[in-house]
């Protein structure tokens, strides 16, 4: 376990500064620096938090912020699915804390190292999966007392920072020249409603809907084509 | 904190949780259905651009001027911390120009 604590921690630090920026953003929206700490620990998802915590600071949509949110974890189906051989000999308590302080970073490590080291399992995930929870609820709760002591930083365009912090999600997800179709379609889709008056939550949800459906047809008539 | 914020945190944790328990009780089933992994794989990075969309829409030239350096940074390094202080920086500058 300690290995795993240790190893972790250059991921980390890149971690506690996305978790620092995200509390800024989220006290300036009006949120304490206790409920930020308190959403980290439970959510323990920074993408998901970000997009929720925009979604309602913009529109103060819950549920709409909360599907949205919700929607960004779903790759933690095949990442969780991908443990079930380092978690085979765990007890079922122990299984249940590990698959909530699991992210992407002690995720990606513990399975690149394991490729390596077959003797890399549960204790190196747990460990770093420890490190990281805790780094992200201490960065995002600092970056909120910092937030909440500045005044106001809309005027300088703190909004933006959500805008450029999607960018990099989408520059993270891009999965070569399959996404240039369903991304097009969802920008150019969710754009246009929005331009025509529909709530931008309905717009992205069905932006989104298009471009995945589209793109999926796309693969099948690829795929049919001898 | 307001009630809504307190639903906001109470219902992501349990969707976020929920999310994950499936993953341990029935992920691979689940990835591995045709029918659904269109939207596992695609759904997450098509509602990412269509939040960007969304936030660009009726903004005005510099906003879009921001988003294409953070584009570009986003591009060149993969790091949301350097693409979020390049795109604030963009708009703090485009701000003073624009003030000037």
């Amino acid at each position: 376990m300690k290995r795993g604590i240790l190893s972790i921690l250059p991921l980390a630090l890149g971690a506690a500064l996305y978790g620092f920026a995200f509390g800024i953003l989220a006290a300036q929206i009006g949120f304490p620096w206790w409920g930020v700490m308190l959403m980290s620990g439970l959510v323990h998802a920074g993408s998901s938090q970000i997009v929720a915590v925009e979604q309602f600071g913009a529109h103060g949509f819950v549920l709409g912020a909360v599907l949205a949110g919700a929607a960004l974890n779903l790759r933690y189906l095949g990442i969780i699915a991908s443990l079930s051989d380092v978690l085979k000999d765990v007890p079922m308590r122990i299984k249940l804390l590990t698959i909530h302080i699991t992210g992407d970073e002690n995720w990606a490590l513990t399975m690149a190292k394991r490729a390596g080291d077959p003797t890399i399992g549960a204790p190196f995930l747990i460990g770093s999966g420890l490190t990281m929870i805790a780094v992200w609820t201490a960065s995002t709760t600092a970056g909120a007392l910092v937030g909440g002591a500045i005044p106001d930083l809309k005027n300088y365009g703190i909004g933006f920072a959500f805008t450029a912090a999607f960018i990099a999600m989408a520059r993270a997800m891009w999965q070569g020249r399959t996404s240039i179709l369903p991304w097009a379609v969802t920008f150019a889709l969710t754009f246009g409603l929005v331009e025509m008056g529909l709530s931008a939550a309905y717009a992205i949800v069905l932006g989104a809907l298009a471009g995945v459906s589209l793109g999926q047809l796309r693969k099948k008539a690829e795929g049919q084509t001898p | 904190m307001t009630g809504a914020q307190w639903t906001l945190i109470v219902l992501l944790a349990v969707a976020a949780y929920a999310v994950r328990l499936a993953g341990l009780f029935g992920g691979q089933a689940m990835a591995a259905k045709p029918r659904l992994k269109p939207f596992l794989d695609d759904l997450p990075g098509c509602l990412v651009v269509g939040l960007v969309a969304a936030s660009l829409a009726g903004e005005p030239m510099m906003t879009w001027a921001a988003a294409l350096v953070a584009l570009v940074i986003a591009i060149l390094s993969n790091n949301v911390v350097l693409t979020m202080a390049a795109g604030m920086t963009a708009i703090v500058v485009g701000q003073i120009m624009a003030g000037a």
